[in-house]
């Protein structure tokens, strides 16, 4: 830790009493942040955890208790950087275990002493900024390590490679082959017993597989056909060669990373049937390091181009291999790669000279920091995350968005500081799909389905799109979620919890209603139209096949007299007029409908008694409009009569109308069944057609009208 | 009335203080800022609310705030209505309630008594 900035010391305690006393105590050599509670302890943790050398923490306080705080601290791994002092009065010696089981450093009972806490609170600082440097320290080390000795292995591949007069990716694609297969078979098996430095070790070696064709003649290396038995076998002492030279190392023949070179240089041409070359191991005499790079070296030499043969593509060198085309191998090992395939297949396209080193390195030092766990990240890395953090800061402020992260565990959600204030909520929500503020911005269910949305993503297609209707400060918005899934990269990947940001799209979406709306009536009596209405109806008679429906179609009689006698504006008004009794009299669930001119849809299930129901509405339909009488004719066509496909079943109230028309109006009709359908009553508008055959329709009547 | 005349009024330990907070200065300022702590009137709101839990806390943070400002009459009765709230055990809080009530009132008014001679 530098000495330019002072350190900062969060106190946490609910009694502003205790904060200032301590803070008195700690004097002037340190910024004090205050916590009035557990939840605001966090939130400030949540912020800036690498900039707080220190927590006091007291046990009981409102919102949130110091053990929660400890239990957030340790979900969030901040308790390794952070330490913790605890102050309370609580001390029953299982509390105190508790505590220091969560990972606080001290304990400092109440009453407290102003010399003792003083003194500890330096310490402590002191202990941590001391082991931070170190840790700064060793993790320098080794990624120049690990720097200097990927570099230099990849000049001396690089000299074979050059004399070989293969393409330069060769050893990349090996290094990047290896590494995939062994990570892959680590999980799939463990009966090698392969540890996660040994990857990396095996990979690295890899490399080295083929310094034996140093020692190989350049006419025999770089002959473009066919090598003769003699060249053949000439070529083959290379695997012996290779493992020779690091044999006869003088120095750093222990080094496991020789060892494991010497493995694969020697063995990578055995076959596991035993009829490779140097020695004819057999099956798991060949170590599986050699193995596995055997396998690399026949893909990659598959796949590239060479100078006696143009590349193969990659599904057709997996089934060559998967075939025993391309000699033996572990079926273990072929396994691995049926299941690696796509995997491969997306690696290998990507495999770039250039940053593939830094980037391995990067994951060595990784892998190095995860397996010491009392290591903690670099003072490098604290200050790219404190840049990002800045970086995230400002443009989420200049966004004007809610944007949120949520973890599952522990369950909370942040809120960009714009979004909080936007939403009137906490920037920080434990528990949110518990807490009432969020309970009441959304509706019933509305959480659930959004947290099973993003369960059921996949770390490769992690983003969903989620339409919903919220309450902002109490006015109802449709807002736009897009979220993407966390997942940690264990295997198989575990779902962390989601960031997304909420697009308000109510304006858009309003309109969108409002055409749909507009797309969907008639606008003079805003009934539905017919293109909508058949629409519904075919929705209803599909979801509900075992229902019994009615639909009607009928006309106002004599409404060309309305129109000539009191004009269109008159006819108009009828029209208005039929649509209002019609909409007044119906029941609920009934779809109605202006179809042509003056005539009319509606349509409805039944259980019994159609016959009442189209009485009722007919005998609401008639009467008079001003001075107008009006009547009308129906004519009715049933689902269990007439079928449900839509056109026979409007055909066939169609039917019934014009028999109606032909037997004088004023009354309604059934359809029977019998008809023959070339007649219409219908005005032409849709598929009207003028027939004039003869059909036979049931003779309903006007009943007690 | 000195700060040390203060405590015997009170019934505090003025030397267990001064030997935590190490200066007489120190020990004043908090003892004067004792009489703006809002964990009284927490205390005697949430008692009549019966909201227990919240009176628990308010009991919690006077009986820590006296014992580390030494005022050890009204810590030890703080501390048993903590300990009945904390146990949900009403009957006994009750009366704990009201010698912390009578220790409160006795320490203020000689914390209000130092506060004039000043």
């Amino acid at each position: 830790m530098g000495n330019e900035r002072r350190q900062k010391v969060l106190i946490a305690d609910d009694s502003e009493m205790n904060r200032a006393i301590l803070a008195d105590m700690l004097g002037n050599d340190y910024d004090i942040i205050e916590a009035e509670n557990g939840k605001e302890a966090v939130a400030i943790l949540q912020k800036q955890s690498s900039e707080i050398d220190l927590l006091l923490l007291d046990i009981v306080m409102p919102e949130m208790d110091g053990f929660g705080v400890l239990r957030a601290m340790n979900e969030f791994r901040w308790i390794e950087d952070t330490p913790v002092i605890m102050i309370s009065a609580e001390n029953t010696p299982d509390r105190v275990q508790q505590a220091y089981e969560l990972g606080i450093t001290d304990f400092i009972s109440r009453p407290f002493d102003a010399i003792i806490v003083h003194h500890r609170v330096v310490n402590t600082i002191l202990l941590y900024a001391k082991q931070k440097k170190l840790v700064n320290m060793v993790t320098d080390q080794i990624y120049e390590k690990e720097k200097q000795s990927a570099l230099m292995i990849d000049i001396l591949s690089h000299i074979v490679e050059f004399r070989n007069g293969e393409s330069g990716q060769h050893v990349l694609h090996i290094r990047t082959l290896t590494e995939l297969m062994l990570r892959h078979l680590l999980q799939m098996s463990d009966k090698y017993f392969i540890s996660k430095s040994d990857i990396s070790m095996i990979s690295t070696a890899a490399a080295l597989h083929d310094i034996g064709k140093i020692a190989i003649p350049a006419e025999i290396l770089n002959k473009p056909g066919r090598l003769t038995p003699e060249e053949f076998a000439v070529m083959k002492t290379h695997s012996e060669i290779g493992a020779s030279m690091l044999e006869a190392l003088p120095v750093h023949q222990n080094e496991s990373l020789v060892r494991k070179a010497y493995e694969i240089c020697r063995w990578h041409h055995e076959r596991y049937d035993g009829k490779g070359y140097p020695d004819g191991l057999k099956g798991d005499e060949i170590p599986i390091s050699a193995q596995i790079v055997a396998l690399a070296d026949v893909y990659d030499a598959l796949t590239s181009e060479r100078v006696y043969k143009k590349a193969i593509p990659h599904e057709k060198a997996v089934e060559m291999i998967l075939d025993g085309q391309c000699g033996q191998f572990n079926p273990l090992l072929l396994q691995c790669l049926r299941e690696l395939e796509d995997k491969i297949r997306e690696e290998m396209s990507r495999v770039e000279i250039r940053d593939w080193s830094d980037k391995r390195n990067m994951r060595n030092i990784a892998d190095e920091i995860m397996q010491h766990e009392e290591l903690s990240a670099s003072e490098r890395t604290l200050q790219l995350l404190d840049h990002e953090r800045m970086k995230y800061q400002f443009f989420a402020d200049m966004s004007q968005e809610v944007q949120f992260e949520y973890t599952v565990s522990p369950p909370m959600v942040v809120l960009s500081e714009w979004g909080a204030r936007h939403l009137g909520m906490d920037e920080i929500i434990m528990n949110p799909c518990s807490d009432k503020t969020v309970r009441d911005c959304f509706e019933e269910g509305v959480l659930e389905n959004m947290h099973q949305a993003l369960i059921n993503t996949s770390p490769s297609d992690p983003i969903i799109n989620y339409d919903c209707c919220v309450k902002i400060k109490g006015t109802d918005r449709w807002i736009k979620i897009i979220a993407r899934a966390t997942w940690s990269s264990d295997e198989p990947p575990k779902y962390q919890g989601a960031i997304g940001k909420a697009l308000d799209i109510h304006e858009t979406r309003t309109k969108m209603a409002a055409l749909e709306e507009m797309a969907a009536h008639d606008a003079m009596t805003g009934l539905y139209n017919h293109k909508f209405a058949r629409i519904r109806i075919q929705d209803m008679m599909t979801s509900r096949p075992d229902s019994k429906f009615a639909l009607g179609i009928f006309d106002v009689d004599h409404f060309k007299q309305a129109n000539d006698t009191y004009g269109h504006m008159f006819g108009d008004q009828v029209l208005i007029h039929m649509a209002k009794t019609l909409k007044r009299n119906m029941r609920e669930g009934t779809v109605s409908a202006r179809v042509g001119g003056d005539e009319f849809l509606l349509f409805f299930e039944y259980r019994q008694h159609v016959d009442l129901a189209i009485n009722r509405i007919f005998n609401s339909l008639i009467g008079k409009y001003e001075d107008f009488p009006i009547s009308v004719s129906m004519g009715v066509a049933q689902t269990d009569v007439a079928g449900t496909d839509y056109d026979q079943l409007f055909h066939a109230a169609d039917q019934a109308l014009y028999t109606v028309k032909q037997g004088g109006r004023g009354y309604f009709k059934f359809y029977d069944g019998k008809g023959c359908d070339a007649l219409t009553a219908i005005s032409p508008i849709e598929d009207g057609n003028d027939g004039d055959g003869q059909e036979e329709i049931k003779e309903g009547k006007e009943e007690d009208s | 009335m000195t700060l040390q005349e203060c405590y015997a009024a009170l019934e505090g330990d003025f030397e267990g203080v001064m030997g935590r907070l190490r200066t007489e200065r120190l020990v004043q300022k908090f003892v004067l800022k004792f009489l703006d702590d809002g964990s009284y009137q927490l205390l005697t709101e949430s008692m009549e609310n019966g909201n227990y839990d919240d009176a628990f806390r308010a009991a919690h943070t006077i009986k820590g705030v006296g014992q580390n400002l030494g005022f050890n009459k009204l810590f030890e009765s703080s501390h048993l209505l903590t300990e009945a709230l904390r146990g949900k055990d009403l009957d006994a809080a009750a009366p704990l309630y009201e010698q912390v009530k009578a220790d409160y009132a006795q320490t203020v008014d000689a914390i209000r008594q130092y506060q004039a001679s000043l």
